[in-house]
């Protein structure tokens, strides 16, 4: 099934005289269940892409459809409320909040969302288990490792369990060795969780985890076919 | 809307240092707003009250201070039968200090009888029948007592007066509460006072249906001819005009109720832009989570309000307490402004907080609830 549809979709920088095209007329699709790795060069328009289709910055022309309605048409107010029900951010610094327990971070998402305290309870100690962190549930995000505050930020971006989850660079700011447990962990969401993902990389390593690799140059996108064939994603 | 208090309050803890200079700070100049309107309070109280415009007072003629009017006590028999006039009451009046103090005190010296029947007097200690048995027996009001610690039974002493105190009572007219009641002869005899048949000035009562200024005017045009000239006012006019440089001074004090709020305005704006700027990427990342802009910049708002409210409330109890234990007021030329707390001046005070709170707020949030969201994460910190 399609969960989201990337269609045509621009996005221009005006730059004084200058104007700076990092996505030009892009088209993608992206499939229930699917985990799709997103590569290229620093500047090439990665964040970009990830952010309007998490309906958190605009597209300059061009559609985007999540199951069917058009998010770049929908008003700020609207577009924040479709963000709590629909997607899960993965920020590539945990930015998580300070003064908020690992608890209180997980719990945040649920406030928005009608539901009993007693069933946000349970959402939040499952999101938590998941990520293997139940034990500090009662820590702040500065008593915590890199590796953990991560971990929280990834329970954050999965407890209200979104269509979407998007990750820029989730392991870019990680050493090896935790970098594998956080990839680990993504792969387990969307294994076991069922939850699509689109992850923003600059790691081969972590990009061959993903089952469809995407690569942006030049504004375009090109999805790998096998181990030495690139074929451009154009309009369907 | 509760859900983020918890946020909100954490927010504080996370800063409490600022938060807590904010709230002092707030406090600090709700006091002082507190204090200001009090005393703005006391004068019109004292200029506007119903019973004050209906009641006249006779005084000698070109004087001011109570120490100077002279009149010769058997005028109250003529005053006494003029139409519409229902009562004619002597009062001796003396006072240690004729200038604007802090700490006058006034003696009204009249007949016992005349005093139960024309004030609404409320003995908190002591007896009526101990005032009316003891020739030198005073009843003191609260404020007089609570600031020279006075209680019944002892003896005091001022300006070579010596009373004994035999009550102290609370009025519904707060300004009484400065003022010793003594009996008229004993304030007549005594020691420095030789003044055995005249009285300071004379207070007359009127029917409901008087024409207050015509009897006013009688009564000046009858004596103005006589040995001793009056100007008869009533007693709003009198007290106004008594207290006319005072007045002007307070009035000039209402400024200061405005820099007051002035300044928490600033305080709390200051505040609050720099609580914002500081979280411009977190507010960018609650927007990503799914808050409306509208969301956070109720936030913000409610932020300043519950910071300016605070403080306020902390600023306008202490406001209150140092009013009513301080019994503190103003006399001039033997009338006095009595500062103290109202219910009144604890809801315009808990208002001007919440509503200072509220605009503190708004520019701040309004900027952080129009950044971009892509513009705000990419914000270090
Ligand atoms: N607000 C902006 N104004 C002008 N140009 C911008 C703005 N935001 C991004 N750009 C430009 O758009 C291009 C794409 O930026 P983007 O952040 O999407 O790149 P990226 O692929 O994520 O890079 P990196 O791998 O370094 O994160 C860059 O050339 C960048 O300079
Ligand atoms: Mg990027």
């Amino acid at each position: 099934m399609t969960l989201v549809q990337v269609k045509n979709v621009t996005k221009q920088y005006a730059n004084g005289e200058e104007t700076i095209t990092p996505l030009n007329e892009v088209n993608l699709e992206v499939h229930q269940g699917d985990f799709l790795s997103l590569m290229g060069a620093s500047g090439s328009g990665k964040s970009t892409l990830l952010n309007m289709i998490a309906g958190i910055d605009e597209v300059t022309s061009g559609e985007i459809l999540v199951e069917g309605t058009d998010i770049t048409k929908l008003s700020r107010g609207k577009l924040a409320d479709w963000r709590a029900s629909h997607v899960g951010y993965i920020f590539q610094t945990h930015n998580l909040i300070p003064v908020l327990t690992a608890y209180e971070n997980v719990e945040m998402p649920l406030l928005l969302l009608k539901m009993s305290a007693a069933e946000r309870r349970k959402r939040v100690e499952i999101a938590l288990e998941a990520v293997n962190l139940t034990d500090r549930a009662t820590h702040y995000p500065r008593q915590m490792s890199g590796g953990q505050e991560q971990r929280v930020g990834i329970a954050r971006a999965i407890v209200a369990s979104p269509t979407l989850v998007v990750a820029d660079e989730p392991t870019g700011n990680l050493d090896d060795e935790t970098t594998e447990q956080i990839l680990e962990l993504l792969q387990r969401v969307n294994n076991e969780l069922g939850m699509t993902l689109l992850m923003v990389t600059h790691d081969i390593e972590a990009s061959e985890i993903a089952k469809r690799q995407i690569r942006l140059e030049r504004g375009k996108l090109t999805e790998r076919q096998s181990e030495s064939t690139n074929r451009e994603i154009t309009a369907a | 809307m509760f859900q983020f208090l918890p946020y909100l309050l954490k927010g504080f803890w996370g800063h409490r240092a600022r938060a807590m200079l904010t709230v002092s700070g707030t406090a600090v100049a709700l006091f002082v707003f507190c204090f200001v309107s009090a005393v703005q309070d006391g004068l019109l109280r004292l200029t506007q009250d119903k019973q004050a415009q209906r009641t006249l007072v006779v005084f000698q003629e070109n004087r001011f201070c109570p120490t100077s009017s002279r009149l010769p006590q058997d005028y109250t028999k003529h005053i006494a039968e003029l139409p519409s006039v229902t009562g004619v009451i002597p009062i001796k009046v003396v006072t240690n200090n004729c200038r604007a103090s802090l700490d006058a005190i006034v003696f009204q010296g009249m007949p016992a009888e005349k005093l139960r029947s024309s004030r609404e007097l409320n003995l908190t200690a002591g007896s009526w029948s101990a005032f009316e048995g003891a020739d030198d027996g005073a009843l003191v009001g609260q404020a007089v007592a609570n600031r020279r610690n006075l209680s019944v039974g002892k003896k005091f002493t001022i300006n070579e007066v010596t009373v004994l105190v035999t009550g102290v009572f609370q009025s519904p007219t707060t300004a009484e509460e400065n003022l010793i009641y003594t009996h008229l002869d004993f304030l007549q005899r005594a020691r420095g006072q030789n003044s055995v048949g005249t009285v300071t000035q004379m207070e007359v009562h009127l029917s409901d249906d008087a024409d207050v200024d015509h009897v006013a005017a009688t009564i000046d045009a009858h004596y103005r001819g006589g040995p001793v000239a009056t100007t008869t006012r009533t007693k709003g006019m009198f007290q106004a005009d008594t207290l006319a440089d005072l007045a002007e001074l307070i009035g000039f004090i209402h400024y200061l109720g405005y820099a007051c709020v002035g300044l928490v305005l600033a305080l709390v704006a200051t505040t609050t832009v720099m609580s914002v700027q500081d979280r411009i990427k977190e507010h960018g990342v609650l927007q990503t989570i799914g808050l409306r802009p509208n969301r956070i910049f109720r936030l913000i708002v409610s932020e300043s309000t519950l910071l300016s409210t605070a403080g306020g409330l902390l600023g306008i109890g202490a406001g209150l307490v140092f009013l009513s234990f301080t019994g503190l007021a103003v006399a001039a030329e033997g009338v006095t402004i009595s500062f103290r707390p109202s219910m009144d001046l604890a809801i315009t005070g808990a208002i001007v907080s919440v509503v200072v709170g509220v605009l503190a707020g708004i520019i701040p949030g309004i900027q952080a609830a129009r950044t971009k969201i892509v513009t705000a994460l990419r914000q270090a910190g």
